[in-house]
């Protein structure tokens, strides 16, 4: 089982208010952005401009592992937990691990549910972008 | 001196500190983010949700009568309650929320001026505890669907007859002009443009910077002297689903007392994909 899919049967087995307290303990565990990251000008270059809420993303490959390092502002505690949550599942994975992402995890966790439809797109839009980076990032290395 | 039409409806941050424990009046917590609420909230507010509360789950519209009167009655809501909506993203959903509870009938109602982000930034308490307050036994006595909510049958007649109508998305949508983003289609319709003979006003046109509403004085300045619209005229204002249009249907009928202002929550998802929908664009 991949660390994404034992997340994903974590969020299954709990009842709707549960899904949206473990969502919000991985907002408050979004880890601290590097401080090579931290300027203005970083952020916007690489923000999802997808994403009404200011989300911004870095995928990088060490070792021919994805590793991610996002920043998403404490006002969004949904994103930024869904960023957390992606960042948790996929750091230390290989592009194809991260490629093989069901484009419904949202749906098949409980979560799409629990935050309701019309709050999905913009999070969907985080894991295509992630996916897009990944995919950019492992044909250039 | 210039005053909002009905300055009853706009409450300073002050106002809800002095009356976090007043009986009468309930505070509600709306927003974007689902989460929000559960970070830590003004103490003694309720959260309402404008999609996991007040929209059908299933047909695409409100709740019923019977679910607002339940839903009323759980959080602690009579009919003479005064209500004080507000939430993040410049009261966005606190205005959508507030729209929701016309709809239904109920009176008293008001938005804390600045939302979430001026309570904040003012250092004021924040509470992570759930209310419970006494169910009381809520019956909605005049629904008001008719007055403040337009149907797309309407809009039509509305357009044809030339009168006015207020786009309050921002300039890329009012054009057609959005990017097209991978995966998605644009803003969830099917075609670009808007509805013929609309005024582009977006919605923060009305609020400042720290996300409280502009003075009436300026508020005038943009619907009437910029926009050319007068305090007795028919009124639609539309957006992509309604929400951002609240805050100026908000502004035009609480703010400015205009005497018919009606939404258009159908907006630019149901106007854009309806086949031989009238569409311009530039």
């Amino acid at each position: 089982m991949s660390r994404l899919e034992e997340i994903i049967a974590n969020f299954q087995m709990l009842e709707g208010e549960f899904r949206l307290e473990l969502l919000l303990d991985y907002a408050e565990k979004l880890p601290p952005l590097p401080e090579r990251y931290q300027s203005v000008a970083e952020k916007t270059a690489h923000k999802v401009p997808e994403c009404q809420t200011p989300v911004s993303l870095w995928v990088e490959m060490v070792e021919g592992k994805v590793q991610i390092h996002a920043d998403a502002p404490r006002e969004s505690p949904t994103v930024r937990g869904f960023v957390s949550l992606l960042i948790s599942a996929f750091n230390g994975a290989t592009p194809q691990e991260v490629l093989n992402a069901p484009a419904d995890l949202l749906s098949r966790s409980g979560l799409a549910h629990a935050i309701g439809m019309m709050r999905t797109r913009g999070l969907n839009a985080i894991l295509q972008r992630i996916k897009a980076e990944v995919r950019r990032e492992s044909a250039s290395g | 001196m210039s005053q909002y039409a009905h300055p009853e409806a706009l409450v300073s941050t002050q106002w809800v500190a002095d009356h976090i424990n007043d009986p009468q009046v309930r505070i509600v917590e709306s927003d974007e983010d689902v989460l929000l609420y559960r970070t830590g909230h003004i103490p003694n507010a309720v959260k309402i949700d404008w999609e996991r509360d007040l929209q059908d789950p299933v047909l695409r519209d409100y709740i019923s009568k019977e679910r607002f009167e339940q839903l009323m009655s759980e959080k602690g809501i009579a009919t003479d309650t005064k209500v004080v909506f507000y939430g993040d993203k410049s009261n966005w959903w606190a205005c959508y929320a507030l729209w929701a509870f016309k709809l239904f009938g109920h009176e008293n109602c008001a938005i804390m001026n600045g939302g979430r982000q001026k309570w904040i930034e003012e250092g004021r308490e924040l509470s992570k505890t759930t209310p419970d307050f006494p169910v009381t036994g809520y019956r909605v006595k005049n629904f008001n669907e008719k007055a403040i909510r337009a149907f797309r049958d309407e809009v039509l007649k509305h357009l044809k007859s030339g009168k006015p109508l207020i786009d309050v998305r921002s300039h890329e949508e009012y054009t057609g002009k959005l990017l097209h983003l991978e995966n998605y289609p644009q803003e969830g319709a099917l075609r670009g443009g808007h509805i013929p003979g609309a005024s582009n006003v977006p919605w923060a046109t009305a609020a400042n910077p720290d996300g409280t509403f502009k003075s009436a004085e300026e508020l005038r300045d943009i619907y009437q002297r910029e926009v050319g619209l007068q305090p007795d005229d028919d009124v639609i204002v539309y957006c992509r689903i309604g929400e951002r249009s609240s805050h100026t249907w908000f502004v035009l009928a609480c703010l400015l007392g205009f005497s018919k202002v009606r939404n258009y929550d159908g907006s630019w998802t149901e106007w854009g994909n309806m086949v031989r929908a009238p569409i311009e664009k530039p």
